[in-house]
C-alpha cells in the first residue's frame, strides 16, 4: 500500500472531543485522515457527498472526550450505537486485520464492544470481559502518567517504539482497569502470554508505583493492552496530547511513534 | 392593575397609563422587574404617547434590558470616562460585542470574553458555575472563533468558618467551592476546552456572596469574524441549540439586586447547562462560519430572545418581526412573555441570507441540534412579535435596546485610607514562614487545577503546573500555541483582593502590575486584557466609590503601559444584608509570544546557578499576606505605568540576551514565598543572602511590593546579567545560589532555615487539609 492511498478516520459523535487533535497527528505525518460522525456510516439525512462506509477506511480511531456525556458509563453509548449500527462491518474490519486505535474514551468504547482485551480472535467484537473504572482518586484527574513499553512486537502501534519509557498525560475519571472478579491473575497470564500487554505506569525511576504514577489504581499498572491479534490497541494516556514534545524544546514528541507505527504497519500490508 | 386579554394563550394587560407612583413601583415589585420609580415613569411616557397600555411581555422586556446587567446603567459612565479608548493598532473590535477581538498574526485573530457568573453560583454552585463556561463559550464562539481555552479565577469565604457562623440561606464555602469547581470540571471537560487558568481565594467578605468569574479566548480566522448583529432587511432569524423552556428566567434582574436569605427560592432563576448538546452547537456553528453562511451570529444569555434580537437589529440599524410559536420548548403552555425572556442554555441566534437558510438547516440537523426559523429583519426600526398570529408586541427598538444610564454618586476612598504601618517582626521566621505558604491563598492548587482537563485540544504548551513530573508548582501564566505556527498565547488572571479592599485605587493598580508580571515572567510581550469588574450595590455611594477608584487606577496603567481593554464585564450587587464583598476587579491578561520555544517556566533547572531579584524593595505590607495573618497595617504597594514599562521592557530583553534559566513573579508573600515555589516546583533548594538589601528582614522577604521578579542565571553569566539592569537605572541584586535540600535565609548575622521538605508539606497540604485529597 502507498502512503497516498492510505485513509484514516477518527469518529466521532457529540461529546468526542478529541478528534482535530488525532486528526492532526496523522496529517502531520502526511497521511490523509478525516474526522467522521458515527452518522455518516448510517443515516439517511447524510447528502451523499458525506455518506461513509467503514471499507473508505484503513485504520479507524475511537478518540477521547465524553462521548455522549458518558452519563451512563464511560463509552456505554456511543458503543451500543456502534453495536447497534456497525458491528458487523467493525467486526470484519477488525478480521480483516486493519488497525483500530482508542483513546481514553475510545479505550472504554473498545472494552463496552468486547473488542479489548479481546482473547478470542474469531470473536474480535463480542462479550464484555473487562472494565475501566472509577479512578481510586473519585475523581477526574489531568497528569502526566509515565508508560513502560512491555509489547514484545505483537501490537502494531509499537513496532517501531525504542524508548523503553514515554511520558503520555491522562486526563480522565474513569480509567482503572478491572477485570471479572476471581480471574484477574488468570487474565494477566493470558495477557503476558499472548503479548497483550503494551503499556504499565511506572514512577518517574521506572518502577512500577502506586497513586499518583498510577493515576487510576489500574490492576497490574495496565495503562494500554492490544488484542491477541495485536491490531486493536486501548490505552487511557493520550499519545496525540505529546505529538510534540511536552516542553516542545524540539519537534518530536513522545506520542508520535504510536501514529508513525501503524502507518509503517499499513505500508507493509 | 392586570387585566387578561381575550387571545387563546396567557396575555395580560398592564394597566400603568393611569397608574400613580406606588401603584408603578407595585407593578415593578409584582411583575418581578427590578425597575426603580424613574424607569417605570419613563415606560409611562413612552405608552402614554402610544395612547394604550403595555402588555406583559413588552413591559418585561424593557426590564430585561433596562437591568444594570444588561446595560450597565451604572457603571457605562465611568467606564467610558477612565477605560475604554486605549488604542492599538493590532486592535479588530474591543468593548462593543460579547467578545473582544485582536490580531493574533496576519491571518488570525483572537477572541477574549470575561463574565462574572455570580449570583447563580451563590444559589445553586454546580449549576450556575457550569453555566457560566456555557456562557462565555457561546460569547466566544458567536465572534465565529473556536474556543481554544477557558479561565476561573473563584473567590470564596474562609474555608475554616465554623458551621454557627453561616448566616441564613447562606452555604458553607466548601460547599460551594466543590459544587463551582465540580461544576467547570463537568461542564468545561465535557466540551473538550482546557482551563488553563484561574484563581482561588478566601476571604471573609466572600461569605455569603461568592464570586465565580469564567473567561474564554478563541481563535478565527480574521476574514471569518462575525458580529453580533443582522446583515440586512429580509434576513432570516434562525435559532438553534437546546429548546426553551422557564429555566433561567428573571435571570438578569436576579443579578440585579442584592441576595438576601429567601434568594434561595429564586432557583428558577439559575439556568440549566448541557455540555453535551453545547459540543456540536460549537462544531455546527463554526462549520457555518467556515462556509460563509452567516451574516450575523449571537448567544443567547441574560434576557433570551429580548435582548438578542433587539440588539441585532438594533445594531445593524434595522428591526426585526418575531413569531414566538416557532420557538421550540421544553414545556407546553409557557406564555408568551416567558419564552422571550427565558435564559435557558445552549441557545444560539444566526441571521441568513434567505438562499442559504437551506443549507444552514441541514447542518445544523447534521449534528443533531434542533434549530428553526423564528421571523425576519424588517427595514424599520420597530420590533413586532406575533404569537399565534396575534401580534403582542410593537415598540421601538431604540427606545428598548438603548437602556438608561446613570451618573451615580460615589465617594472615593482615595483620602481616607489609613496606611499608617503597625508592622514588626515575626517572632519566629521559621513559623511565619511556614504559616504563609500554608495559608489557603498562597496554598498549592493543584487539587483544583488537575480537577480540569488543561491539555485536552493537544494545544498547551505551557501548563498552570510547572515543574517536577506530578510535583509541579505554579506557573505564572500558561501559554497556548492556537494555531501551526510557533507562536503563542499566553494566558494569566490577576487580582488580589486584600490589597482592594485595603486601597482600591493602589489595590487596581498593583492588580494590573501583577497581569504585566505574570506575562512577562512567561517571556511573552503583554499584549491586551479583558477585565470583569465584582462590587457591592452600586446605589450606596462608598461602593460606587470603590468602583471609580479602581477604574481610574485601572485606567491609568492600562493607558501608560499603552495595553488597551478588549472586553469586560461589570457585576455590582454582590452584596447581602450581612455585607459586601472585597472590590474585585478581575483581569485576564493576554500576552504574546514570538516562539513558544522560549517560553520560561517557575521551576529552577539547575543546582549551583545564581538567583537575582530584579526590582525594588519597599516597606509596603498593606493587604498583605503577613499583615493579615498577623494582623499588622500598612501601606499598600505602590507602582507606576512608566516603572512597571521600564522593568517589564527591560526583564523582557534579558530573556533575549541572557540564557535566563526560570523566572516567577512576586506577588502574595513576597520573596520567601515566591522562592519557595521554584524551590519546590524543582525539588532543589537555595541559599539566599538578603545583605545586599535595606530595610529589615522581614520586609526583605515578606513585602509584597510591585514589580519585581526572581530570575536563574548561571553563575558565568551573573555579572553581566546584574550589569545589564544596573546600566538602565534598574535595581536587580544576586540574592543567593540554588541548591541543597534547605531553604536557607542569612541577613547580616541573622539566619535560618527551613528544610525544603518541610516548607513544600506546608504548601502542598495548605488547601487539601479543608478541601481532602
Amino acid at each position: 500500500m502507498q502512503k497516498e492511498d492510505l485513509k484514516i478516520a477518527v469518529i466521532r459523535i457529540e461529546g468526542t472531543n478529541c478528534e482535530e487533535e488525532t486528526v492532526m497527528a496523522f496529517r502531520n505525518l502526511g497521511v490523509f485522515s478525516e474526522a467522521v460522525h458515527l452518522k455518516q456510516f448510517y443515516s439517511d439525512m447524510i447528502r451523499d457527498s458525506e455518506q461513509r462506509s467503514l471499507t473508505d477506511y484503513n485504520c479507524i480511531v475511537f478518540p477521547g472526550g465524553f462521548s455522549a456525556g458518558d452519563y451512563v458509563r464511560a463509552g456505554a453509548v456511543f458503543s451500543a450505537r456502534i453495536k447497534s449500527v456497525l458491528r458487523d462491518d467493525l467486526r470484519d474490519f477488525i478480521n480483516s486485520g486493519y488497525p483500530v486505535l482508542g483513546i481514553c474514551n475510545g479505550f472504554q468504547i473498545l472494552a463496552e464492544l468486547g473488542a479489548l482485551p479481546g482473547f478470542d480472535e474469531d470473536k474480535p467484537v463480542g462479550k464484555q470481559e473487562m472494565a475501566l473504572g472509577i479512578n481510586d482518586s473519585n475523581r477526574f484527574e489531568c497528569r502526566p502518567s509515565l508508560l513502560k513499553h512491555e509489547n514484545r512486537g505483537k501490537c502494531v502501534f509499537t513496532k517501531a517504539l525504542e524508548k523503553e519509557i514515554v511520558m503520555f498525560p491522562v486526563a480522565h475519571a474513569e480509567g482503572k482497569v478491572i477485570f471479572p472478579a476471581g480471574k484477574e491473575e488468570d487474565y494477566i497470564d493470558r495477557l503476558r502470554k499472548n503479548d497483550q500487554i503494551v503499556f504499565r505506569y511506572v514512577d518517574a525511576g521506572g518502577n512500577y508505583a502506586g497513586y499518583p504514577w498510577n493515576p487510576n489504581g489500574s490492576i497490574y499498572n495496565i495503562a494500554g493492552l492490544c488484542n491477541v491479534r495485536g491490531n486493536v490497541l486501548g490505552l487511557m494516556p493520550h499519545p496525540e496530547r505529546v505529538f510534540f514534545d511536552y516542553y516542545r524544546k524540539n519537534e518530536i514528541g513522545d506520542g508520535r511513534t504510536i501514529f508513525e507505527s501503524v502507518i509503517e504497519y499499513l505500508l507493509s500490508l | 392593575m392586570f387585566s387578561k386579554v381575550n387571545v387563546p394563550f396567557e396575555l395580560y394587560e398592564i394597566k400603568i397609563l393611569d397608574a400613580d407612583d406606588g401603584r408603578l413601583l407595585k407593578i415593578s415589585q409584582e411583575l418581578g422587574l427590578a425597575l426603580s420609580l424613574d424607569e417605570m415613569r419613563r415606560i409611562q411616557d413612552y405608552f402614554h404617547k402610544k395612547g394604550r397600555n403595555p402588555y406583559d411581555i413588552e413591559i418585561q422586556s424593557i426590564a430585561q434590558a433596562w437591568s444594570e446587567h444588561c446595560c450597565y446603567k451604572s457603571s457605562k459612565y465611568y467606564l467610558k470616562k477612565y477605560l475604554f479608548g486605549i488604542s492599538a493598532d493590532y486592535v479588530i473590535s474591543a468593548i462593543e460585542e460579547d467578545a473582544g477581538v485582536a490580531e493574533f498574526d496576519e491571518e488570525y485573530a483572537y477572541v477574549v470574553a470575561l463574565e462574572s457568573h455570580n449570583h447563580p453560583s451563590a444559589i445553586e454552585p454546580y449549576g450556575g458555575a457550569a453555566t457560566g463556561i456555557g456562557g462565555i463559550l457561546r460569547d466566544v464562539l458567536c465572534m465565529g472563533a473556536q474556543p481554544i481555552a477557558l479561565v476561573d479565577p473563584l473567590f470564596f469565604g474562609n474555608p475554616d468558618t465554623s458551621e454557627d457562623e453561616i448566616p441564613a440561606g447562606t452555604k458553607h464555602p466548601l460547599y460551594l467551592l466543590s459544587g463551582v469547581v465540580s461544576g467547570i470540571r463537568d461542564y468545561g471537560n465535557r466540551v473538550g476546552i482546557p482551563t488553563v487558568s484561574g484563581l482561588l481565594f478566601f476571604d471573609e467578605s466572600y461569605l455569603t456572596n461568592c464570586i465565580v468569574n469564567v473567561g474564554c479566548v478563541g481563535i478565527a480566522r480574521k476574514n471569518r469574524i462575525i458580529h453580533s448583529r443582522a446583515g440586512n432587511a429580509g434576513d432570516i432569524f434562525i435559532l438553534a441549540g437546546g429548546l426553551t423552556g422557564r429555566d433561567g428566567i428573571h435571570g438578569v434582574t436576579f443579578a440585579s439586586a442584592e441576595l438576601d436569605e429567601k434568594s434561595e427560592e429564586l432557583r428558577s432563576a439559575v439556568q440549566l447547562g448541557n455540555p453535551i448538546i453545547k459540543e456540536p452547537i460549537i462544531h455546527a456553528c463554526l462549520e457555518i462560519v467556515e462556509k460563509e453562511l452567516l451574516t450575523g451570529m449571537k448567544d443567547l444569555g441574560g434576557g433570551g430572545l429580548s435582548c438578542v434580537v433587539g440588539e441585532m437589529a438594533l445594531s445593524a440599524g434595522f428591526g426585526a418581526e418575531v413569531h414566538l410559536e416557532k420557538v421550540l420548548l421544553k414545556e407546553e403552555n409557557m406564555a408568551p412573555w416567558e419564552i422571550w425572556v427565558s435564559e435557558s442554555q445552549e441557545r444560539m441566534m444566526v441571521t441568513v441570507e434567505p438562499k442559504h437558510v437551506d443549507e444552514v438547516l441541514y447542518i445544523f440537523q447534521k449534528w443533531d441540534v434542533p434549530a428553526t426559523i423564528i421571523g425576519s429583519v424588517t427595514a424599520e426600526k420597530t420590533l413586532r412579535v406575533f404569537h399565534h398570529g396575534y401580534k403582542i408586541y410593537e415598540m421601538d427598538i431604540e427606545f428598548v435596546t438603548s437602556g438608561v444610564e446613570y451618573c451615580r454618586q460615589y465617594a472615593s476612598l482615595k483620602e481616607t485610607v489609613d496606611e499608617t504601618d503597625s508592622t514588626a517582626p515575626p517572632e519566629s521566621y521559621e513559623e511565619a514562614l511556614l504559616e504563609i505558604l500554608k495559608h489557603p491563598n498562597v496554598a498549592s492548587k493543584e487539587w483544583v487545577i488537575r480537577q480540569y482537563d488543561h491539555e485536552v485540544r493537544a494545544s498547551t504548551f505551557l501548563r498552570p503546573l510547572q515543574g517536577r513530573l506530578n510535583l509541579e508548582g505554579h506557573g505564572d501564566a500558561s501559554i497556548i500555541k492556537p494555531t501551526i505556527s510557533s507562536k503563542g498565547l499566553a494566558i494569566t488572571v490577576a487580582v488580589n483582593p486584600w490589597l482592594i479592599k485595603k486601597n482600591p485605587y493602589w489595590g487596581t493598580a498593583s492588580a494590573f502590575d501583577e497581569l504585566v508580571r505574570n506575562l512577562t515572567a512567561v517571556n511573552s510581550t503583554p499584549h491586551s486584557f479583558a477585565d470583569c469588574l465584582n462590587f457591592g450595590n452600586p446605589e450606596k455611594e462608598k461602593r460606587m466609590g470603590e468602583f471609580v477608584d479602581c477604574v481610574e487606577a485601572l485606567g491609568w496603567m492600562a493607558r501608560g503601559m499603552k495595553i488597551p481593554c478588549l472586553s469586560g464585564n461589570v457585576s455590582f450587587y454582590n452584596e447581602t444584608p450581612y455585607g459586601s464583598i472585597a472590590p474585585t476587579p478581575t483581569l485576564l491578561g493576554i500576552g504574546i509570544i514570538e516562539d513558544i520555544k522560549n517560553a520560561i517556566t517557575s521551576d529552577f533547572k539547575k543546582r549551583r546557578n545564581a538567583i537575582v531579584l530584579v526590582g525594588e524593595t519597599r516597606k509596603e505590607f498593606g493587604g498583605s499576606v503577613y499583615s493579615r495573618i498577623f494582623r499588622m497595617n500598612g501601606k499598600v504597594p505602590r507602582t507606576s505605568p512608566e516603572k512597571l514599562k521600564n522593568y517589564s521592557n527591560t526583564l523582557l530583553e534579558s530573556f533575549r540576551e541572557f540564557d535566563v534559566k526560570s523566572c516567577h513573579d512576586l506577588s502574595e508573600g513576597g520573596l520567601a514565598v515566591a522562592l519557595a515555589e521554584m524551590c519546590i516546583a524543582s525539588g532543589m533548594g537555595a541559599r539566599i543572602n538578603l545583605s545586599e538589601m535595606k530595610d529589615e528582614t522581614y520586609t526583605k522577604l515578606f513585602s509584597e511590593s510591585n514589580t519585581r521578579w526572581l530570575t536563574e542565571v548561571s553563575e558565568r553569566e551573573l555579572e553581566d546579567y546584574i550589569s545589564f539592569f544596573k546600566s538602565r537605572n534598574l535595581t536587580a541584586s544576586s540574592i543567593g545560589n540554588t541548591g541543597g535540600d534547605v531553604l536557607e535565609f542569612t541577613d547580616g548575622k541573622f539566619s535560618f532555615e527551613i528544610p525544603l521538605e518541610e516548607a513544600e508539606k506546608a504548601w502542598r497540604t495548605g488547601l487539601t487539609r479543608f478541601t481532602g485529597w
